[in-house]
Parts: C-alpha cells; structure tokens; sequence
C-alpha cells in the first residue's frame, strides 16, 4: 500500500479535537483573577439582589407553611385515603434526583476523564448539598411526628426500640444522610486549594480568617497533592455507586411494593437515569444566567453547555426507553390490574400531567439531536425549565396515579393540592435558590485548581495524558511511520 | 511469513471442527431419542452467549464513536470484527427459527397457547410469524450497522479521510437508539419468553449488562491472543489492558446492581407470578449454579479487579476475563435453561459441543474478516494519542 | 546533623525558597533537587501537576489501603447492626419476611460501607498530609501568596541533613530561570 496518500491528510483540526476548554488568551493568573473578583468584589451585580429577595422570601414562606404543618398537622395537606404520599414525596424524590447530577459531574465524568467537567464541578456540587438539604426536609416533615425523628436513626433511646432495617423508608434514611455526608465531604474537599486562594488573596482580616480557616492551611505541596488526589479518586470511586444506589434506593420505596404502576424491576436504573437527567438540567438552568452575570464565559464555553446538552439527550432518552419498557410490559404482563394502571396514567384523571411529563421528559428534549439548538442559549434554558417541569410530574404521576387508583374500586380516590401544598413547593425552590445565591457570593464557584489543570500551561502534552480527549498540542503523525509495513499486508 | 500461515491454518481448522460438532451434534439431536430438546436448548444457550458478545462489542464501537474517545483506538478494529460476527449468527439464527421454536417456547405451541389465558393475553407478540419478523429486523438492523462501522473504518485505513471519523460519531448516536431497542427486544423475546408468563422490566438491561462485560473479557482475550501472535506488541500498552480492566470492573458491579435489583425487587413484594421463576432456579441442582453465579460472576472478579496490579499485568488480567467469559456462559445457562424443569448438574453434553462448535465458527469467521483487514484502524486522527496513552 | 541555620538578619532558617515561572522549569528543578538527594523538601504548585511525583521521587500513598479497610470496616458494621437490632435486641415480625433477611439488608450495608470508606479517605488525606496547620514557616513569604495562583516553588528546609546554604542556595540558583530566597523559621 502507498505512503504517499499520508500527506492529504490534514492536520488534526479543531473537528476532532474539540474546542479548546479555557477560551484563549486566559492565563492562570487570570483565571484566579476572574473567580476570585466574584467573590472579593463589594457588591455583586443588581439581579443578584434580585434574585436574593426574592429567593429569601420564598424560604421564609417554606418555613412558615412547616411552622404551620407542625402545629395543625398533615391534614393541612390534600393528602389522603387512599392517596397517603401527595406532594411532600413528589417533592422529595424531586430534589433528590437534582441532586444527582452534581455528583456525576464531580465523580463519574471524574472516572471518565472527563476533562470538561472542571469548570461547572463546583456548581453541580454546590447544588447537589442544597438540593439534599431541600430534599431532607420532605421525608422528615411528611413523618407527621417531627419530634421523633430520631427514631429512625439507630440510636439506643427510652423505648429499647430499633428500627426496622427490613423497611426500604429507613434505607432512604440511611442512603440520603450518606449521601449528604459523602456529598459535603467531595465538595468541601475539592474547594480547600480554592480556599486557599482566596486566603492568599485576602485584603481583610476578616476574609482572611474565615478564609484561613477553611482552607486549613493547605499550601499547594506536592506532597499533599499527591495524597490529596489520591482522595479524590477514591472519594470519585466511592461516590460514583453512591449515587447510583440513592436514587435506587429511593426507587425501592416504590418498587418493592405490590402497587400497580410501582412494581416494575426497571425501577432502579430508570429513577438513576431520570435523576442525572433532572439534575442537569437544573445545573443547565443554574449555570448560564451565572455565566452571563459573573463573567464566566471563557472559562463556561459554549463547548461546556453543548456537553451538557448532549447529557440531557441521552439520560432523557433512557427515561423515554424506560416509559416504553413500562408499557410494553404492563400489556406483556397479560395482569389485569397492571395493564389498568399504565392505560389509566394516559387516559385517566391524570392524563393531563402524564402527558405533561412524556412531552417535557422525551419529547423536547429530542431537540437537542440538533446542533443549533444544542448551541442556543434560549433553547437550552426553555428545555432546561420544560425538563425540570417534566421530572417533577414524573414523581406526581407515579405517586398519585397508583394510589388514586387501588385495587379495589371502592377504594379509589383523587387527589388534589391544597394551598399549603402548593406554597411548600413554591418554598422549596426559595430555599434552594437562597442557599445558591449565597454560594455564588462567598464561595469560589468554579474549581479554579481543577481548570489550571487542563490548560496549556499545565503542560499536559508533556508526554503524560495523552489519549484523555483533551489534548491540546499537535499531536505527531508518526503512525506512519511507526508501523510502515501495514500489518494487512 | 510461517506465522502468519499457521494462523491462517489454524482459523479453518477451527472452522473445520466447529462445523463438524455443530452437525454432529444437530445430527445426534435428531437421531437418539428424546434428545432433540436438550439439543436445541444447547443451542439456543450458545446462540444466546455469541450474540451477546457480539452485541457488547457493537454496544463499544458505538460508544467510542459516540463519546469521541481516544484511548480505545488501538482496540476498536478488534471491536468492529467481534460485532461483524454478526453475519455468522445471523445464519446461525434461522435453524433455532425454523425448527427450534416448538421445542423452546411454549407459546409456540397453538394447542397449549388456546388453554392458558396468559399466554392467550399476549399472542398478539408471542406468535411464530411475528417472532420472524421481528428477528429480521433485528438482524438487519445489527448486521447493517455493525458492517457499516466496520467498513467505514476500513474504508479510512486506505483514503485516510477525517469526515469518515466525523461520519462515524454522528452515525453511533442514532445507531445506538435502534441498539437500545432491539436489543431489549431480542432478549426478551429469546430468553424472557421462554417461561411466557414471567415478565421483567429490568430484563433486557440485564441481558445487557452481561453481553457488554462478556464482550469486554474477550476484548482482553483477543488482545492478549493478538499480541502473543506477535501482532500489534508496541501499540497495546499496559495502558490499555488497565482501562480494559476498570471497564471489566464497572461491568461486574453493574451486572450485579441490575440482577440485584432484580432479585430484591421480586423476593421482596414476593407475587406468586413472578416469584415462580426465581423458585425454579433456587431449587434442587440450580441452586448450585445460583450461588456460583452470586460468588463466581460478582465476588471472585470484583476481588480480583479492585487493585490495580491485576489490572496493568497482562497474564492476571487475561485469567480474570476468561473466568469472567466462563461465568457468563452460566449465566446464560441459568437464564435460558431452567425453565424447561430439567435439572442443572450435570449439564448435557450437548452443551459442549454446541457452544465449541459455535465458537470454532466464531474463530474462523473472525479470521476471514482479518484476513484481508488490518488489525488496527491504521489511519484514524487519534490513533497516534490512543498509541501514547497513559492512565493519570 | 541539624545545625541551626540563621537567615541575614539573624533569624533562624526555616529553608531556602526558589520560584519557577512555568511547570517545566519546575519539574526539571525538581528532578535536580530530587537527584542532589535532599529528602525535606517540597515543591509547591497552584494545581497537581502531572509528572511531578515522578520528578520528586513521590513513593504511593497508603491512603487506598486504610480506605479499603474501612470499607471492609463498615460492611461488618453494617451487617453486624442490623443482625443485632433486629434478630436480638429488638425482633420484630415484618411483611412475612425473616429477622435476618440479607437481601433486605443490602442497602444499609452498602450505604454504611460507603460512609467508612469516604469519611477514612477525607480524614486519612488530612492526617497523612498533616492538616489542618494554620501556621507554616512558608507563610511569610510574600512571593509564596503566589503559590495558589500562578507561581511554582520549591523548598528545602534547614533541618535536612544534606541543607548547607551556600551549597543549596547554589543548587537552586543554578536551576533555569529559578529566584531564590531564604524564609526565616
């Protein structure tokens, strides 16, 4: 075979390569100096105090509606018989699922060299801890008794009870504390260089101890980097099965019931695929009007948001596999009260929100098989809002429909939200957005460590990393010759 | 040169004997007594195990194209000629159509259909033509796509075209909807239905799981054959056998979180009609080959792949992926077999013969695809990072 | 051995600082530094940068086997909290399943292996890399503020046995593009 055709091929481009992560022309000192301002500015920009009133207000209607739910009791709810689990579960599994892909951002694109995952890590983790913090909340107010939550935790107390560790509602306990634990641990962990930066950069003696303090002294040694990367990786190691068995264990809650609708084995991986779904497009949401207000966008490129996007795609595409699967063998079955439950989803009292949800979670997001749209700032937040609508009656639909209907007709009944409902979700989102403005403004919101470590001046085409996808050098075209005697020949 | 002829002889030799056990054995199914079932039921356990493989290896090429990877390349070729055995199995798929539907499934059976009303609820799936309708779309879509990524490859060896990179991963994302979708079909239809009152949502996802790490063993294996043959010795790196070996770990935590949450979901709600399919393999003999899958497809490769030693060392890890292929052979076993109400141990010779004679057939046809092809994709943009990879 | 060093003014040596401008110069520093056969030294980098361990001479950390005993720790925890609240202390007859039904007890023993092994990785890092300490001799050094922005160090301290100032100011100042200065204990 001829050599000769070696020299049409053309340098390897920008098609293949990819973008570059960091826009050019930044350097590591202007990346420190592009994160660091955000935080050391006096005053963040208008729409943050905007945002901040309006977060800050609605935080306070949720703890007036939990004030009020304590005092009266769950019957301020529309929750009823049969409908036990209303919107306070919806609510929960909701923001758990949020939670879900901070820390696929953090660990499992991590595992999977990922390297694009360095400028919006510390978004997603910072949103995973709110929306956990959120999340908790449901499950713990929902018990009624709020009082005896310790209860559920395995506590020696007065009664010389234990729980019961055979209930899938105490593996929750256990699954979402973990995680919540673990989530800190990674986010925390991650940002100590960061803090460390800030510490050094402190002109107040005020930033300079908080700062100090948190960054416990960390002074870039090699030594402890070594050590610390290779916590990292372990915690990334750790984390990565974390989050898959969260969101499985939250769908056991359902899955190892007789409920029609709730019964099916695909439970597990359809909640995980449909949580990273949820949750980047709350990262998507989250990201780009920070970007636009922060300055970010040389080191958030557009490459990061078509990354995300293509995420998006695919996890809902598994959820839409996952609806398909559901019916299919709901009609395979041949079971009577199965085949009832998916048709009564579609054509019943609900089939406004099942529809809802199959149009936000499957259909729309279909839109980003195109490039334009994937590249679209408008585009991205309207599916971006439309997803997050969808994975929200996901849970309605799923909890409400079943139970509306029991086995026995008799027994039926509807569900409808009372006011308190709607003001406690309405709340939930003014707590978590008050916590992640509040993050925006003192803590260092891109892993400025992590970037460095991807540009060109960490020097990555020093032989080491290639073959990671983001080599940015020229790569050689020695194949030729290394093996010149085509081995077809 | 000697090497390359006794390779090449020792692809038709194999070839040569795997057609002879699969005749042999079709023929003894035919002539003794009563062992027609037993034959088709060794047959359709190795169909099952190949086409697995080549589904995962489909599943990989996919997703390199898909995730624009660069430190699979080296392997890809290997990859692309695993999932072109497709057109070997295709072949091998119309016998079990044609005569081995009767023996296998029970809705195949008119007379015993019309009294069940289960399986009366579902004919409108599970009935002959349908079935052979729906595995010539099957087998249209895998060997259609599994030759055009092959081919377009190839095609790059010679012109060196980038657009035929950029063609291939915008090709794998649409390919990889129809992958999703016919495969979850296919194994319900060739494994699911063999008991047609049990059903499983998870079930496909399964079948999955266990083709992607089956194909990842063989993956190392056929790399690790492929070297010692003196081919390709600077290019494969201890690198890449590492990665082989975190994917092969990754798989077998995956295969075990989906049988598990498949297992828990049903031994906990604990409903007559799906319990009963878990009863017949906990019972008598299968239980035996249950509690070798638990230890032997979960513990003993988890264990073995948690380090990192295992993982950079050739010899090591080549052990573990052929235990792994092993213990994916059992876990077919366990998926297609016990519904028949024959016990577990020991196994009929058939078993054997088939899955050698299918696996000699698998060799030859992998020689003849190499024959004419290069083992790596000489001319791909990345192959130069995939060659200088290294792990962080 | 450790002769107490004193820095111009008088103060006592904590060590000599050398400052790099981009990770090559670095690493070439350290592979000298590393080869001159000092041992308490480090160099100081705003992120990990890749090769460097092997420029030091960095043995592996022994952070995966403390992890891994805590995770095999918290598998027995696990199991052995649920055996005992629930088939000893606290039986209790729940939907038709045993005291001690393992497939049920699965996620708490994952979940609480999980918590041992992340909580011993986060802990076992702080404590093997000596965290926290506020207070570090480097910390005066106001060129050293630069070491979490864009600057490189290394630094070899006083109470190595092979530190002598004049022969390691040298060393350092003979590393390309390095600037050198003492930082007082």
């Amino acid at each position: 075979m001829s050599r000769s055709t070696a020299e049409a091929v053309p340098a390897l481009d920008e098609r293949i390569r990819g973008e570059p992560l960091v826009a050019q022309g930044e350097t590591l000192a202007s990346v420190t100096e592009t994160v660091c301002r955000i935080v050391e500015k006096p005053h963040p920009p208008r729409a943050w105090y905007v945002a901040f009133g309006i977060s800050a207000m609605l935080a306070g209607l949720l703890f007036a509606m939990v004030g009020y739910l304590l005092l009266e009791g769950t019957g301020v709810w529309g929750i009823n018989v049969p409908v036990g689990w209303g919107f306070d579960i919806t609510n929960f599994v909701f923001w758990v699922g949020i939670g879900h892909a901070g820390t696929l951002i953090s660990a499992i694109l991590f595992l999977f060299r990922q390297k694009w995952r360095t400028s919006i890590n510390r978004f997603a983790e910072a949103m995973t801890i709110f929306a956990v913090v959120c999340a908790g909340l449901f499950p713990a107010i929902h018990v009624g008794r709020a009082w005896v939550e310790y209860w559920m935790f395995p506590i020696p107390n007065n009664l010389s009870m234990w729980p019961n560790f055979r209930s899938p509602l105490l593996w929750d306990v256990f699954a979402v504390s973990t995680y919540m634990i673990v989530s800190l641990l990674f986010w925390y962990m991650g940002m100590i260089p960061d803090l460390a930066t800030l510490r050094d950069r402190a002109r107040t003696p005020l930033r300079r101890f908080f700062y100090g303090f948190f960054s416990l002294g960390w002074r870039g040694s090699n030594r402890q980097w070594h050590r610390y990367e290779r916590a990292y990786l372990l915690l990334a190691a750790l984390a990565t099965p974390l989050v898959l068995s969260v969101h499985s264990v939250v769908s056991f809650d359902f899955a190892v019931s007789l409920v029609p609708g709730w019964h099916a084995t695909i439970f597990p991986p359809y909640f995980v695929a449909g949580a990273i779904f949820g949750g980047f497009a709350m990262v998507l949401l989250l990201i780009v009007p920070s970007r636009e207000w922060f300055g970010l966008k040389n080191l958030i490129t557009m490459r990061h948001l078509e990354n995300m996007t293509k995420i998006v795609l695919a996890t809902g595409s598994m959820v839409g596999y996952a609806y398909l699967i559901e019916i299919f063998i709901a009609w395979y079955s041949g079971n009577a009260v199965e085949r009832f439950a998916f048709s009564n989803r579609a054509f019943g009292p609900y089939a406004w929100a099942f529809w809802t949800m199959v149009s936000c979670n499957v259909l729309l997001p279909q839109l980003f098989w195109f490039k334009r749209l994937r590249r679209s700032i408008p585009a991205i937040l309207f599916i971006a809002v439309a997803v997050n609508i969808g994975m929200w009656f996901e849970r309605y639909v799923i909890i409400v429909t079943s139970l509306s209907r029991d086995f026995l007709p008799s027994s039926w009944g509807h569900f409808t939200p009372t006011w308190v409902d709607l003001c406690t979700l309405l709340g939930s989102f003014g707590l978590f957005f008050t916590l992640f403005l509040l993050f925006l403004r003192f803590l260092p919101i891109v892993a400025i460590a992590e970037v460095k470590s991807v540009m060109p001046d960490a020097k990555l085409d020093r032989d080491v990393h290639h073959g990671q996808g983001d080599y940015h050098g020229d790569i050689p075209r020695q194949h030729e010759r290394q093996f010149g005697d085509p081995e077809a020949d | 040169m000697f090497l390359e002829t006794l390779a090449g002889a020792s692809f038709r030799i194999a070839g040569e004997i795997g057609a002879l056990l699969l005749a042999g054995s079709a023929l003894a199914g035919l002539l003794v007594e009563g062992a027609a079932p037993h034959f088709w039921r060794a047959y359709l356990v190795g169909f099952a195990y190949f086409l697995s493989l080549s589904l995962g290896a489909l599943f990989f090429v996919l997703l390199q194209h898909l995730t624009r990877s660069a430190w699979s390349v080296v392997l890809r070729r290997l990859a692309e000629g695993i999932a072109a055995n497709m057109g070997l199995l295709a072949i091998l798929s119309v016998p079990l159509l044609l005569f081995g539907l009767r023996s296998l499934y029970p809705w195949a059976d008119e007379t015993l259909a019309a009294h069940d009303p289960l399986v009366r609820a579902k004919s409108a799936y599970l009935n002959v033509p349908f079935f052979w309708v729906r595995w010539a779309v099957y087998f249209a879509v895998w060997t259609l796509t599994a030759r055009w990524f092959l081919n377009r490859s190839v095609e790059q060896d010679r012109s060196g075209d980038v657009d035929l990179t950029l063609r291939m991963e915008r090709a794998s994302a649409p390919a990889m909807v129809l992958f999703a979708f016919t495969t979850t079909f296919a194994a319900f239809d060739l494994l699911m239905s063999r008991d047609p009152h049990w059903y499983s949502t998870i079930y496909g996802i399964y079948f999955f799981a266990g083709g992607v790490l089956g194909f990842l063993a063989l993956l190392v294996a056929a790399a690790c054959v492929t070297q010692r043959a003196g081919r390709m010795q600077r290019m494969i790196t201890a690198e890449h056998y590492h990665d082989l070996g975190k994917l092969l770990f990754a798989f077998t935590v995956f295969w075990a979180y989906i049988a598990f949450s498949q297992y828990m979901l049903i031994w906990y709600a604990d409903i007559p009609e799906e319990t009963g399919w878990y009863l017949k393999r906990q019972s008598e003999t299968w239980a035996w080959v249950s509690l070798a899958l638990l230890v032997g497809h979960f513990f003993v490769p988890f264990l073995a792949l948690l380090s990192r030693v295992p993982k950079r060392r050739k010899k090591m890890l080549v052990q573990v992926a052929l235990w792994i292929l092993a213990m994916h052979a059992i876990d077919l076993y366990y998926l297609a077999v016990p519904d028949s109400g024959v016990p577990a141990l020991p196994p009929h010779p058939f078993y054997f013969t088939v899955f050698l004679g299918m696996a000699g057939l698998s060799v030859a046809a992998a020689g003849r695809c190499f024959r004419t092809r290069s083992l790596v994709p000489e001319k791909d943009p990345r192959l130069q990072e995939s060659i200088a990879f290294e792990n962080a | 051995m450790n002769g107490r060093w004193t820095t111009a003014d008088g103060a006592p040596l904590f060590g000599l600082l050398a400052e790099f401008e981009d990770v090559d110069a670095l690493i070439e520093g350290a592979q000298k530094v590393r080869d001159a056969g000092y041992t308490k030294w480090d160099a100081h980098t705003p992120f990990p940068v890749h090769g460097l361990d092997d420029a030091m001479g960095i043995r592996h950390t022994k952070l995966s086997y403390l992890v891994f005993a805590a995770g095999v720790f918290g598998v027995f925890a696990g199991l052995g909290l649920q055996w005992w609240t629930n088939t000893v202390d606290y039986p209790l007859i729940i939907s038709g399943k045993p005291f001690f039904a393992l497939p049920a007890n699965i996620p708490v023993l994952f979940e609480v292996m999980v918590l041992f092994a992340a909580a011993a990785a986060f802990v076992g890092m702080l404590a093997f890399n000596n965290l926290p300490l506020w207070y570090h001799s480097l910390f005066k050094s106001r060129r050293f503020l630069r070491a979490t922005d864009d600057r490189f160090f290394i630094s070899i301290e006083a109470r190595d046995p092979k530190f002598d100032p004049r022969a390691t100011r040298a060393l350092l100042t003979s590393l390309r593009g390095a600037a050198v200065e003492e930082v007082e204990e």
